[in-house]
Order: structure tokens, then sequence, then C-alpha cells
């Protein structure tokens, strides 16, 4: 459902993001763990699109969140003057169109060799059309995707039940009558019916953080994403949040969690990917990661964490 | 002494109570009020444009609309007022007939703009990041976002101080009594000329008085917009 297509992401000088790639299906709930600065968070907040990727194209289902990444499309590369000038400069009799083919685009995208401008009409309306034929509107995308973050983000201004019904009542989900008591029934799931009233500043981190959770179920989405949801609580409180997303986790939610909870990566994940220098270095299922992990990196990552 | 005081007091209630003067007084309120509120409503205008705009990234749609802001919050900040006031009058609106009272509230709403564009850009960015993150990431617009979510949060900040910038701009409305308009401080003036006074220390206490009163009002407004916005910190 959501298709990361190797993006890079650089701020200034600093590459965050060097080429990842990663398909996420319906019902995976996929567990992200590294150490600090590996790119983890800014890989999961590529997905929705509050950090743009510099290079790369993400997908959900059918549609395109990004501009168009020409080298991802080879179809577009053989339309580039670049990719003309050198197939007319290489090919002579006898050689095999297709192997040269495929050299010259492995070549372009090795050496990055596709100019801004300048690569011909034909190439430019393609990437026009493609763009076209597949882009979605952003926010959309968004609604499907609910994010949890580390530090609640809780809108400070308002209640809770406003917090909950705000998104959904704006974006015309749901009538404020709906929106109201799907929010009491997912407060009371949660343990929090009391709460409806009060305002953030007057929660513990817990609470934030279940009804973050729960703010992000009104809208009904398909997947959730989680960013270190538990590393802003007091230990005595992570639990809490854990057993919310283990619910979840249950009753088949789509999920992707950056986390340091290696105990929920082991109990929850079905797949489990190891990130550190903005690289994917080792993706498996949680059985394999743990017990017979691979990338000398994450052996002696495991060795301190767990 | 005690003739001069019982003379002073018997002018000052006089003022009070004669309703030429009164007239008078209040005529020059009126046109003190009009160009203050008009002015802090444009300047609350132009502020929050302002404001927005300097908090756009920066790209190449913005480059130019964020250049306009800075060269306006630069000049209108780096000139005198009254000079803007007379450059306004004598040579932008030098109209005859033009009325002088829309040139003043034109004058003071640029000139406050500037200053308040300042309080509330400081106001916006006063608000964590993650708020207008998870506004996104729910799905709603920038727009929605910075309407519903970030700006009732940054009125915490912004509110004091940009009732300062109001409280600062009624009384320097006083200067437009320098073009010849006729408000509050034009009022005391006419009154220390004349005849019936001949100095400017009843007048002008009696005319202090009325700002006094005024700011003070407005001081108590801002106070109770404060409070109310504090609702949401309560412990």
């Amino acid at each position: 459902m959501i298709n990361v297509n190797n993006i890079y992401k650089k701020f200034g000088d600093l590459s965050v993001l060097n080429g990842v790639s990663c398909k996420i299906e319906r019902g995976e709930k996929v567990v992200i763990v590294g150490p600090s600065g590996g790119g983890k968070s800014t890989f999961l907040r590529c997905m929705n699109l509050l950090e743009f990727p510099t290079y790369g194209e993400v997908w959900l289902d059918d549609g395109l969140l990004t501009p168009i990444d020409p080298y991802l499309h080879r179809d577009i590369i053989v339309l580039s003057n670049t990719f003309k000038k050198m197939f007319d400069e290489r090919f002579t009799d006898g050689v095999d169109r297709e192997l040269l083919t495929e050299e010259i685009i492995a070549e372009i995208k090795h050496k990055d060799l596709l100019k801004e401008h300048g690569e011909g009409k034909d190439y430019r309306s393609a990437i026009k059309k493609l763009y076209k034929e597949n882009l979605v509107d952003i926010n959309q995308a968004r609604a499907k995707m609910g994010m949890v973050f580390q530090h609640f983000n809780l809108f400070n201004n308002m209640k809770v039940i406003d917090n909950m019904i705000f998104a959904p009542v704006k974006l015309k989900k749901l009538s404020k009558e709906e929106a109201i008591a799907k929010a009491r029934a997912l407060l009371a799931r949660v343990g929090l019916a009391d709460k409806e009233n009060a305002y953030p500043s007057t929660l513990s981190g817990g609470q934030k953080q279940r009804i973050a959770i729960v703010r992000a179920l009104m809208m009904n989405p398909e997947v959730i994403l989680f960013d270190e949801p538990t590393s802003a609580l007091d230990p005595e409180m992570v639990g809490e949040v854990l057993s919310v997303m283990k619910d979840l986790a249950k009753e088949g939610m789509t999920m992707v969690v950056v986390t340091h909870e290696m105990g929920f990566a082991k109990e929850v994940a079905t797949r489990v990917i190891f990130m550190d220098e903005g690289l994917i270095k080792e993706e498996n299922t949680p059985e394999e990661f743990f017990n017979n992990p691979q990338n000398p990196r994450l052996k002696e990552f495991l060795s301190k964490v767990l | 002494m005690t003739n001069f005081l019982a003379s002073g007091f018997g002018l000052f209630v006089e003022i009070f109570t004669n309703s030429e003067y009164l007239t008078m007084i209040f005529e020059g309120l009126k046109n003190t009020l009009i160009i203050s509120l008009g002015a802090a409503v444009l300047g609350l205008i132009l502020g929050l444009i302002v404001a927005m705009v300097k908090i756009l990234p920066k790209n190449k749609f913005t480059v130019v609309p964020k250049a306009i802001c800075g060269v306006y919050t630069t000049v209108i900040r780096g000139t005198p007022m009254a000079l803007q006031l007379f450059i306004m009058t004598f040579v932008v609106f030098a109209i005859r007939g033009f009325p002088q009272i829309v040139v003043a509230i034109l004058a003071f709403g640029i000139n406050s703009g500037a200053y308040v564009s300042e309080s509330i850009r400081a106001g916006l960015l006063s608000v964590d990041k993650g708020q207008t993150e998870a506004g996104r990431a729910l799905g709603l617009k920038g727009s929605q976002t910075l309407f519903n979510i970030v700006i009732p949060q940054a009125m915490k900040t912004m509110v004091p101080t940009v009732g300062n910038e109001f409280i600062a701009l009624i009384k320097e409305t006083s200067i437009v009594s320098m073009i010849g308009m006729y408000d509050l401080t034009m009022v005391s003036k006419i009154l220390a000329g004349s005849k019936y006074f001949a100095s400017y220390f009843i007048p002008t206490t009696v005319v202090a008085i009325f700002y006094l009163a005024l700011v003070y009002l407005v001081t108590l407004i801002i106070k109770l917009i404060e409070r109310r916005l504090r609702k949401s910190d309560k412990r």
C-alpha cells in the first residue's frame, strides 16, 4: 500500500537518507529500529511527506505523492537527449540494441547524468504525463495515514474531545454528532472517557499519547505511522501506550513503528527493519532478525540494546 | 496661591460643565478614536499578511513577496512617524478635497502594520512546529491548520505585544495636529489659545485625562482577552 522508492533526503550538506526503498503491504506491522541519527524518523516522515524527499518517489496505492523521479522510470530515461546521444555514439552494426540500452541506462543512473533542463520535449512531456496521471492530493492521502508523534502534539488550544473531532468534522468525514459519538467510544476504549473535556496541559504523557492514537483513529486511517511513540514517556507509562498499540495490531491495523522497544518489535512486528547511515541495512522477520542477524552493525547494535 | 488654585479649579469645572467646550473635546475625541480604530484595524490586517508572508518557506514563488515585506518593515520602522504623515498628506495624497481623516488612517495603519507584523510573526514562531505537523498529518490544509490551531495558540504571545502597539498608536495619533487635523491634542491647543483660558495648564491637563482614560480602557480590554486566552493553560 505504501511504496517508498529509492528516496534520498538531504538537509543542506547533511544527507540523512541515501536511497531507501521499502514496500509496506496492507496488514503488515513493520518496526524500524536503529541507532539515533540513522534516518529512521526522517524515513517515516517521508512516507506522509512531512519531510519532502530530495529524490525518489513515494506512492500510496496508485497515488503518487512526490514529483516524478526520472531515474526510476526507464521508459522516461530512454526519451532523454542524454540517452539518445550516448546510444548514437555507441551503436554500431552487430551491437545488441537491448544490451546497449540496459548498459546506458545503468550508466546514466549510476553517474547521475540526466540534466535538469535540455533533455528534450519528449522527455519533458512524458514526465508531465506520468505526473498528471498519478498525482493525488497530498491532504487526502495524509488523511488515510494516521501519525503518532514522539511529543504527542495534541492541539493545546482544544479540549480532548475537540482534538479528536476537529479534523474529521472539518474535512467532512463525519458529522459533528457522529464524530462525538465515535470519539467517546474510542476514549472509553483507551480508558479515558472521563477526560473528554480536559485540556491537554492537564494530562500525563501516557494519557496524551493514548489520546493522540485515538485522534489518529478518528480519521479511519488505512495505516498508522508511529514516530518513537514511547520515547518521551516516563517508564511507568510506556506500558499503557504499548498495550493500546498491541490491541490495534491485533485488530489488523497496518502499522509502521519507529521505536527503541525491542520487546514490542519481537512480539508484534511481522517485519523488522534495521536502519543506519540513512540506509536499510537489514530487513527480516522478527525471529531471524533477533536470533540470526547478518549485518555486523546490527549485531553490534543488538548486543548493546538487548 | 490659593487664588490661583481656586481660579484653576474654576476653569477646570468650566471645561466639564460648559457644553461648548465639551462639544469641542468630544469632537476631538471622536476624531482621535476614528483614526486610532481605523489604523488599528488596518495595521492588524497588514501585520497579519506581512507576518504570514515572512514565515513562508523561501522558494521562487515567495521570494518577491518576502522582499517587498522586508523593505516595508525596514522603511516604515526606520523613518519617523511624523515624516511619514507629512509624506502621505503632502506628497502621496496631495489631492484637493481628499478627506484628511482617511489619509491619517492610512498613514497610521501602514505604520502600525510594520510593528504589528513583527509581534504577530514572533507569536506564530512561538508555537511548536509539532502542532502544525499534527494538523497536516491529519490531512488538514495549511490554512486550516494555521487559522484553527497555530493562530489561536500564537494569540497568547501576540496579544500583549500587539496591545502595547495599539496603546502606542492611540497616543501617537496626537501628531495629526501637526497637519492641522482636529483631534484631542488640537483641542487642547485651541483652548489654550482662547481668551478664556489663555494658558496651557488646564486644557492640556483635561485632554491628558481623556487620553489616560482611553488607554486605561484599552489596557483593561487587553487584560480581559489575555485572561480568556489563558483558559487552556489552567492546570
